[in-house]
């Protein structure tokens, strides 16, 4: 693999968004904007301003930002879910996003199916999951429940159950988007015994939070972006400094 | 390179049969019966069909084993017509799946379609045992219809790809499919034998004759249940429009699969 020291290497990378002040799916749409001269109902929206930074392998690299400063949309185009309106992100080794805990999940099937149906989202084949399956489900603490359908579990169980599976996934970077920002004091410990995991193993983290205690705990590089254009790079109280900087 | 490959496709083999499975048990989900209905549904709705058309109404009265080439045809076109409809929603219907994780698209389409595969196989257990009954005697023809399911199976499952990736734009797509959907209908001479359409016209019936869907029914009747049916090369000795269905076929196939390549990389930001 070329590079070996950069794990995820972003490069002024920009991203418009068009929007219609009429949602256009439809064929009228289309065919009577073929006839206007000009469309006055569309406006276009940089989510991203030339973003370019890289992560080296074993970081915990924290971003950082207000809500709608384009966070997530970079996470996504790390992630390749969108495609960059120019400029490039790259990534070398396995990558796992987690956008959302328990992606795909059936209300209508039961725990069980649903972890096989996570769990091959995630790569997993069935008799892979078959191995798994008892520690998935003690993770979870949800031993009487897996044959009742996810529709009649609490939002708590559900995101235990997602969780229990989503660190099963092999990766060698991992992007989180802000996962660790739901449930109780419980579920919090069991996160944080995940991240001191990760840290251990060295893995590379990509961690999106509004958490400071987490940023100053975990990382040790974050950014700050701010509509769509990174204000601060460098160490993690720097980041915390600059973030809080934003809002006085 | 060769091995990152193998990875690649061990994924979409996983997602896939994971994905069929889900489909699957969704569709029987708390009916007390089950997965029995995939069976016993086609099997009633076959006797009410054969009772109406072959003993009430006098089409095709005189062709022998008429019912069960009539049935063979609304199998086939039930399994071409779920292939594309359920196809050209699913994309759309995963929508939120698409818009958090990174996999590849192809995956839901080709999955729905394996779903219809499977509706078509139960189906043609149920088409087995009425031809059994009729008496239609085993033939070396039979062994050709699965060519003429493939050539369906491709043939739907490029429009699926094609339709499904328009879908994601103009949602209008599902409502003008199933405009098209009844012209194709009547058009396929799925509910009459083809030679009513040739004693009317033998150009219309040459015309139709170019469809793959046609082409495809009228052939599996042909081979497999009874000569007495007309099919393209019974009308027609030109091979032009006899090669044209499968022409047309592999190129449905080959531009839907390209257009839905190159649009599925912005289906997260365009559902």
């Amino acid at each position: 693999m070329s590079d070996a020291k950069h794990a995820v290497e972003v490069y002024d990378v920009h991203k418009k968004f068009s929007y219609s002040r009429h949602k256009n799916n439809s064929l009228k749409r289309a065919i009577t904007q073929v006839f206007k001269k000009k469309d006055h109902s569309h406006s276009e929206f940089y989510a991203l301003n030339g973003i370019s930074f890289n992560v080296e392998k074993g970081d915990f690299f924290g971003i950082l930002g207000r809500n709608g400063s384009g966070k997530s949309t970079l996470l996504k185009i790390i992630s390749e879910i969108y495609q960059p309106t120019s400029g490039s992100a790259k990534h070398h080794g396995k990558l796992v996003s987690f956008i959302e805990l328990g992606v795909g999940f059936q209300p209508e099937l039961t725990g069980r199916e649903n972890i096989y149906l996570n769990g091959a989202l995630l790569g997993f084949s069935k008799s892979e999951i078959d191995d798994m399956y008892d520690d998935i489900v003690s993770f979870a603490e949800l031993e009487k429940f897996m044959n009742q359908n996810l529709k009649n579990y609490s939002s708590g169980m559900k995101v235990r159950l997602a969780f229990s599976v989503a660190i099963r996934a092999k990766a060698d970077i991992l992007v989180l988007d802000e996962v660790l920002a739901v449930g109780d004091a419980a579920f919090r410990k069991k996160c944080n015994t995940y991240f001191e995991t990760l840290k251990d193993d060295k893995k590379t983290v990509i961690l999106v939070t509004h958490s400071m205690g987490d940023v100053r705990k975990y990382c040790n590089k974050a950014i700050v972006i701010e509509k769509g254009q990174i204000i601060y790079e460098g160490g993690s109280e720097g980041a915390v400094e600059a973030y809080q900087g934003l809002f006085e | 390179m060769a091995n990152k490959y193998m990875k690649k496709y061990r994924y979409s083999l996983i997602l896939l049969r994971e994905l069929v499975i889900v489909d699957f048990k969704l569709r029987y989900q708390g009916s007390v019966l089950g997965y029995l209905w995939a069976l016993l549904r086609p099997l009633f709705l076959f006797v009410i069909m054969y009772v109406f058309f072959v003993k009430v109404l006098d089409i095709g009265k005189e062709i022998p084993h008429w019912g069960v080439a009539l049935l063979l045809g609304i199998v086939m076109w039930n399994f071409f017509q779920e292939v594309v409809k359920q196809g050209l929603k699913s994309v759309t219907k995963n929508g939120g799946i698409i818009r958090k994780i990174n996999f590849p698209k192809y995956i839901i389409v080709v999955s729905t379609s394996l779903s219809a595969v499977i509706n078509l196989l139960i189906n043609l257990v149920v088409v087995v045992i009425f031809a059994a009954v009729d008496g239609v005697s085993p033939s070396w023809g039979m062994l050709l219809i699965p060519l003429f399911l493939v050539e369906l199976y491709i043939f739907g499952t490029g429009l699926a790809f094609f339709l499904s990736a328009v879908n994601v734009k103009f949602r209008d797509i599902d409502y003008i499919w199933e405009i098209i959907t009844q012209a194709l209908f009547y058009g396929s001479a799925i509910m009459f034998p083809l030679n009513r359409v040739v004693d009317a016209s033998r150009e219309a019936a040459i015309i139709v004759s170019v469809s793959p869907i046609t082409q495809a029914i009228q052939d599996a009747r042909f081979f497999g249940v009874t000569k007495a049916v007309d099919s393209t090369h019974t009308i027609t000795s030109s091979m032009f429009v006899i090669a044209a269905p499968y022409v047309i076929t592999v190129l449905m196939f080959v531009i839907g699969a390209l257009y839905f390549r190159r649009r599925s990389p912005y289906f997260a930001e365009d559902i």
